[in-house]
């Protein structure tokens, strides 16, 4: 068996820490904790965390800005706990790197849930080593340009096929609307967040079984869209 | 009181004018006949000239042209003809008597004249004031009183240069206000002084048996201001406008408290809220908590109430959001973040939320394949959605299905939320979207009675409604009806990427 993986929690509401903490540790995890940007930028060099946890309000730095400055160094996935009042740092902290987030009071239940599945996939955004990816009754064959429902080959346009392609490949991660515009349609195409709602329609209607209640494309409603296999 | 003197002197000069060459010109004219025509008929010839003089000019100019038409009518009529020398006696009484009936004749006339002038006038200037009042009587505020007398003075009066200062402006002793407007409001007097260009410059205030509401100031013709007649005008128009613009004082000061009585209201409502819907889950809580701590139940039954003292406090936390929103709503304007998405988008993000907070709930959807894209807040329409559907888990049983349809209808779009529930009493129908209003009052269902409420705001505010029915085969419906709109145009062709 594997050494089990550390996990940094950098949350400066005391109660809020020991609860995350007690919970990671309950699931056998190694836990490091911090309550301010700045000591958390120095457990994460020296403990070099297999995940972090991050509140967005902490007492000395913006959260957001800490992103950009980890990211600079570290791909380690990063899950973001937010109030309710910070939506729109929540937007800036995915766009700046985070993987995904949590809306307070989140339950302990869905915590665990979001920290296995950042963990299942170590590294986000790195080119990934095997061309076929697989989920629910669908493969995507990414050498011959091929999605198969069942072994049956299924028709995409272009634009659907490189949304597909990147929803698949960051699976259980929070995509912003900006970050699938940019990386599927390119850096000008930013703002039209339309078209891109228009393609997740077309492609909704073409692998989920029921297009109004998604089991593979999740919305995360005014932030953007979330690939679940 | 100040006014200018009477400065038309032009229009006498002329009436003096015709008063002299009308009669010469009537001479003339009827010089050719002096043997013909009988002395009598010729004098009423020339007391009619007199008479269109009088009509036209006056009564000096009448004067003027009756005795120069007296001296025509003895010079050329009277023999001997074409000298002024009367040898008969009796031919100088009609000379005379032609003079007494010219002056007597152009004097009435002229007079007759004024009087129907001044009375045209009169009538002129009343049909404008009732203007004035039926324009003034429609302006609910002081904004709407100032902007028409605005167009009341600048109309009919032709006014210019128009302003208005308020008492707040002038008895501000640090403002930049010429003495002159303090000095109008003080002694309530109109003020004037000239502005070139054959105008003046005219301060007047707005004064009422309660005090000056006001100082008007603008430009007018210097005959606007010409006589005591057109000064009374002006002054019976400003305290028009003085009376409506302390009505219109008035009326904001009474919305301003009847405002204030609502934010009172509101304010022991939320009060109320918080003391009941929120203290009573928190009593439990403490109480669940205690026990716990005190480890001498059995582990179920810790565990149980674990996951009580749990639920209390999402139940909470969900209260506390429904607050913070409903304060973010009535904080002012709502800024919406519209963007054109399809309704099925928001539909089951919503669903997502719901299934996660009530797993074993029946919700059947069914949307219509053709919906176009609308152009909406998602998140505050999913809060909607969702504060909608809270609802019907909260009051009907659970194992009745919820249901939500969407369809297109005519050139809007509409949702419906349905439960198998009890249905709405009639009485409470058109109170439930009020705030802090439950369907069941001090009921141990948790809630304050606001979901309802900012469902409605948001909904309103995209410039939609919502409404709620009962259904004829038992349980409610809300039905939510958003503009449909014409989304832009662009295209999804491949080539375009």
């Amino acid at each position: 068996m594997s050494a089990p993986e550390t996990i940094l929690v950098v949350e400066d509401e005391r109660q809020i820490r020991e609860a995350v903490v007690a919970a990671l540790e309950g699931e056998g995890f190694q836990v490091c904790e911090a309550g301010t940007a700045g000591h958390a930028a120095v457990q994460a060099a020296g403990r070099r965390p297999d995940l972090v946890i991050l509140d967005l309000g902490l007492p000395d730095r913006d959260g957001v800005d800490f992103i950009r400055d980890y990211r600079a160094w570290s791909n380690t996935p990063i899950l973001i706990l937010s109030a309710r009042t910070q939506e729109t740092s929540k937007i800036d902290a995915l766009d700046a790197g985070a993987d995904d987030y949590l809306s307070k009071p989140f339950g302990v239940g869905e915590l665990l849930a979001r920290v296995r599945a950042l963990l299942r996939r170590r590294l986000p955004g790195t080119p990934l080593p095997d061309p076929l990816i697989h989920f629910g009754e669908f493969a995507i064959d990414c050498v011959s340009r091929a999605v198969s429902r069942n072994g049956e080959a299924l028709h995409l346009t272009q634009i659907e096929y490189r949304l597909l392609v990147f929803l698949a490949a960051n699976p259980s991660r929070v995509l912003t609307h900006r970050h699938l515009l940019g990386q599927v349609w390119g850096g000008q195409a930013v703002e039209n967040h339309q078209y891109l709602r228009v393609y997740v329609g077309h492609l909704r209607q073409k692998i989920e079984a029921d297009p109004a209640q998604p089991r593979h494309i999740l919305t995360e409603i005014g932030v953007g869209y979330r690939f679940e296999p | 009181m100040k006014f200018p003197a009477n400065t038309a002197l032009r229009p006498l000069l002329i009436g003096y004018f015709w008063a002299l060459v009308a009669p010469l010109l009537e001479t003339v004219v009827l010089s050719p006949f002096y043997l013909t025509l009988d002395l009598s008929n010729a004098a009423l010839l020339y007391v009619l000239g007199v008479v269109v003089v009088a009509i036209r000019f006056g009564p000096g100019a009448a004067a003027l042209a009756s005795l120069i038409a007296s001296l025509c009518f003895a010079h050329v009529f009277v023999p001997p003809h074409f000298s002024l020398a009367i040898t008969e006696p009796a031919n100088l009484v009609t000379a005379l008597l032609m003079l007494s009936v010219a002056l007597l004749v152009g004097h009435m006339t002229a007079r007759m004249k004024r009087t129907a002038d001044y009375a045209v006038q009169r009538s002129r200037e009343h049909a404008m004031l009732y203007d004035l009042g039926q324009g003034l009587a429609g302006a609910p505020d002081r904004q709407a009183v100032i902007a028409a007398a605005r167009d009341f003075y600048s109309r009919l009066l032709d006014a210019s240069n128009i302003d208005i200062y308020l008492p707040e402006d002038y008895q501000d002793e640090q403002a930049d206000i010429s003495k002159q407007v303090r000095e109008c409001a003080e002694r309530r007097e109109i003020i004037s002084r000239p502005a070139g260009n054959d105008r003046f410059h005219a301060l007047v205030p707005l004064a009422t048996p309660m005090g000056v509401s006001g100082v008007f100031s603008f430009e007018v013709g210097s005959r606007r201001l010409g006589s005591q007649d057109a000064v009374q005008f002006i002054e019976t128009a400003a305290s028009v406008v003085a009376v409506a613009l302390e009505r219109a004082h008035y009326a904001e000061h009474a919305r301003r408290s009847e405002l204030q009585n609502a934010s009172e209201s509101l304010r022991s409502s939320i009060l109320a809220a918080l003391s009941h819907d929120l203290r009573t889950p928190l009593t439990a809580l403490v109480g669940m908590a205690e026990t716990v701590s005190l480890g001498k139940i059995s582990p179920e039954r810790q565990r149980h109430m674990l996951e009580g003292i749990r639920d209390r406090a999402l139940s909470i936390s969900q209260q506390m959001t429904k607050l913070l929103d409903m304060a973010k709503l009535s904080a002012g304007k709502l800024e919406l973040n519209t963007a054109w998405q399809p309704i099925d988008e928001v539909v089951g993000a919503t669903l997502q939320l719901v299934k996660a907070q009530w797993k074993e709930r029946e919700i059947t959807v069914d949307l219509s394949s053709d919906l176009p894209p609308v152009n909406i807040d998602a998140v505050l329409v999913e809060r909607v959605l969702w504060n909608l559907i809270e609802n019907a888990v909260k009051y009907a049983p659970a194992n009745t299905p919820i249901e939500m349809h969407a369809g297109r209808v005519g050139e809007t779009m509409e949702i419906e939320v349905c439960d198998a529930g009890p249905g709405l009493a009639p009485e409470t129908m058109d109170r439930i979207f009020d705030r802090f209003q439950r369907g069941k009052a001090e009921s141990n269902l948790p809630g304050i009675g606001l979901g309802l409420s900012i469902a409605k705001t948001i909904i309103v505010a995209h410039g939609g409604s919502l409404s709620a029915h009962n259904r004829s085969g038992g349980g409610s419906c809300f039905r939510i009806v958003l503009p449909l709109g014409t989304p832009p145009c662009f295209d999804t062709a491949e080539a375009a990427s």
